[in-house]
């Protein structure tokens, strides 16, 4: 073959905007203005509306202390918008792989990795949606013991490292499935894994084996820090060492997927 | 150029060097224990329309997405206008494709999809869109610029899918299978508009598809593949000729005499097994054998019949076709 010439006219290609932002601005065009988005947050609203309805009216529900209140419609929230990230993300690859409009992306010049940054940062977006959603609900009830703020911010903090590091598992999983529903039924698994050892006893995480378990699993420390902030009415400095375990998932888990994005293909279990 | 028929590994140039806008050599794909693409050498000089052909499975595809950079080949190299295939993203800027497939988001506009992807090729928002626009008038979509995607018909789309080949200004256009799924109207509309690219863009483009009359209308050039290798290349009729695909043939002769030239040419060895007298009564079909030249075949039937003492009324042979060459290219592969 002659020798090919690396020489060769390159087309101008004027940069205006990185890859990874029109992906991410396009997907969110797509994710809010097609209804997707709105659908999930309007049935997150009726679920919120419903329970702090309950903690607010009911008599006999409503055993919670006001700051108890306050840690659990949090946790619902950071909770809540894990689950719509995480199958967000999930549905990212998988999906466009399954509707057959994966092709013409991978065909772009845009790089591999700055197209599952732009989905990830797109899926993000819910969970900001969802603590948007909820802050009316958080302040009405915690309006009389002056927690708004601190829970506002705790559940921002521990929210968006939560939902970073499962929007890191979703794009993982998403990137090696071929089929969406294998995608989706694994990141809510690998969640509903994550979750579980925030729902054991007070006693199963006594003892170093399950305090550490609980500093382990991002789910446990990250509700665990929101309770004690609120209900202990901790400062937001005081149990940072709980964040540990989720800040460094947080940033280890959507550089995984970025990392291992560079091997995305059409065919998940080909090589490229 | 040089066209081998009936063995892979040969280099063959369809053009003046440096004027070549597909190189490839020795490109190997498999999948697992299959080999997909086996040894595949091929120059297209710039300009071309070359038709893929090739059977289900042939490896039509992997090519396509071999060169096209959507797959790694295991072995060899190739380059796309001078970019070779090192640098896959030189090459993905240089190439349009439209894959067998396509999958349309049906939410989004085709203005708005095109623009998109006319973005991610690094082009800022109002240069895509004039892209967009300009590309839907050239296909034909002006009229449905602002519709969704979900509302066009398939042959729309397939449409908006080579505006979205062009959308990067490409020297190569790889067309798999375009008009598959489609009427009539809509196939004559896809090839009309590939001939229109390729005449007016200058670019090369490479259709694969399935359907012979599409390349003979349209392509400059043949490529034929089977199991993964090339079994044939060049012009059409360089390709029918030296395929020796046999050539079909009517001989008219009085009705009465018709089961008599059947018998006569039957022992010539020029009528097919399979023959069958549903055509007119007075025609018998001859097929003339495609490794000798036509001129003594002919003349050997026409000599047998009236050597039997039958009457000729009329005699016509069918010009060699794509069809005949593609059928006996790959039986030939098969069989060897």
């Amino acid at each position: 073959m002659a020798e090919a010439t690396a020489a060769a006219t390159t087309p101008q290609v004027s940069r205006t905007r990185p890859s990874w932002l029109v992906v991410a601005s396009q997907e969110l065009r797509d994710l809010w203005l097609s209804g997707k988005g709105l659908t999930l947050l309007l049935a997150y609203t009726v679920l919120l509306s419903i329970s702090t309805y309950l903690i607010a009216t009911n008599q006999e529900l409503n055993f919670l202390e006001q700051r108890e209140a306050v840690s659990l419609t949090l946790q619902l929230a950071v909770v809540v918008g894990a689950l719509l990230v995480v199958l967000a993300a999930a549905d990212a690859v998988s999906g466009e792989r399954e509707r057959g409009t994966l092709e013409s992306l991978l065909l772009t010049a845009a790089p591999r990795r700055s197209l599952l940054a732009g989905k990830g940062l797109a899926a993000l977006s819910l969970w900001f949606g969802a603590l948007v959603v909820s802050i009316p609900y958080i302040w009405w009830i915690g309006r009389d013991v002056g927690t708004f703020g601190k829970a506002l911010v705790g559940g921002f903090l521990v929210g968006t490292l939560l939902a970073l590091f499962v929007a890191g598992i979703g794009l993982l999983v998403t990137t090696f499935s071929q089929s969406n529903g294998v995608s989706l039924a694994i990141s809510f698994v690998v969640l509903l894994a994550l979750l579980a050892p925030s729902r054991l006893p007070t006693e199963a995480s006594r003892g170093w084996a399950g305090e550490l378990l609980q500093r382990l699993d991002p789910f446990s420390a990250g509700l665990l820090y929101l309770e004690r902030l609120i209900i202990n009415a901790h400062s937001l400095a005081q149990d940072l060492d709980l964040l540990v375990a989720p800040a460094v998932l947080a940033l280890a888990s959507p550089a995984l997927a970025l990392l291992l994005g560079g091997r995305l293909t059409l065919l998940p279990r080909s090589r490229p | 150029m040089s066209v081998t028929a009936g063995s892979a590994g040969q280099v063959t140039s369809l053009g003046a060097p440096g004027a070549t806008a597909i190189e490839a050599e020795g490109l190997v794909r498999t999948y697992g224990s299959r080999t997909a693409v086996d040894g595949i050498d091929l120059q297209v000089p710039r300009g071309a329309v070359l038709g893929l052909l090739g059977p289900n499975g042939a490896g039509k595809t992997t090519l396509i997405r071999l060169l096209s950079t959507l797959l790694r080949p295991d072995s060899g190299t190739f380059s796309i206008a001078g970019v070779p295939h090192t640098d896959p993203r030189g090459i993905r800027l240089r190439v349009g494709v439209l894959p067998e497939s396509p999958g349309y988001p049906r939410s989004q506009t085709s203005e708005e999809w095109l623009t998109y992807q006319g973005r991610l090729y690094g082009s800022s928002r109002p240069e895509a869109q004039k892209t967009a626009r300009r590309l839907l008038d050239e296909v034909g979509l002006g009229d449905r610029a602002g519709s969704m995607i979900g509302g066009l018909s398939r042959g729309m789309r397939q449409r908006l899918g080579i505006a979205r080949a062009l959308v990067n200004d490409p020297s190569v256009v790889f067309l798999d299978e375009p008009t598959l799924g489609l009427d009539p109207l809509g196939q004559r509309q896809i090839l009309d508009l590939v001939t229109r690219i390729a005449r007016e863009r200058g670019v090369t483009v490479v259709l694969s598809t399935h359907i012979l009359a599409e390349v003979e209308q349209v392509c400059s050039q043949v490529v034929i593949l089977n199991r993964g290798r090339i079994v044939a290349e060049g012009t059409t009729t360089e390709v029918v000729r030296r395929a020796a695909a046999p050539r079909a043939g009517v001989v008219r002769v009085p009705t009465h005499l018709r089961d008599e030239a059947l018998h006569t040419l039957t022992s010539l060895r020029l009528v097919a097994d399979d023959a069958s007298l549903d055509g007119s009564p007075d025609e018998v079909p001859v097929r003339l054998p495609g490794d000798e030249p036509v001129e003594p075949s002919a003349e050997k039937a026409l000599r047998g019949l009236l050597d039997a003492g039958i009457p000729v009324l009329g005699f016509s042979l069918e010009g060699g076709r794509l069809s005949d060459a593609f059928l006996a290219v790959t039986k030939e592969a098969d069989d060897g």
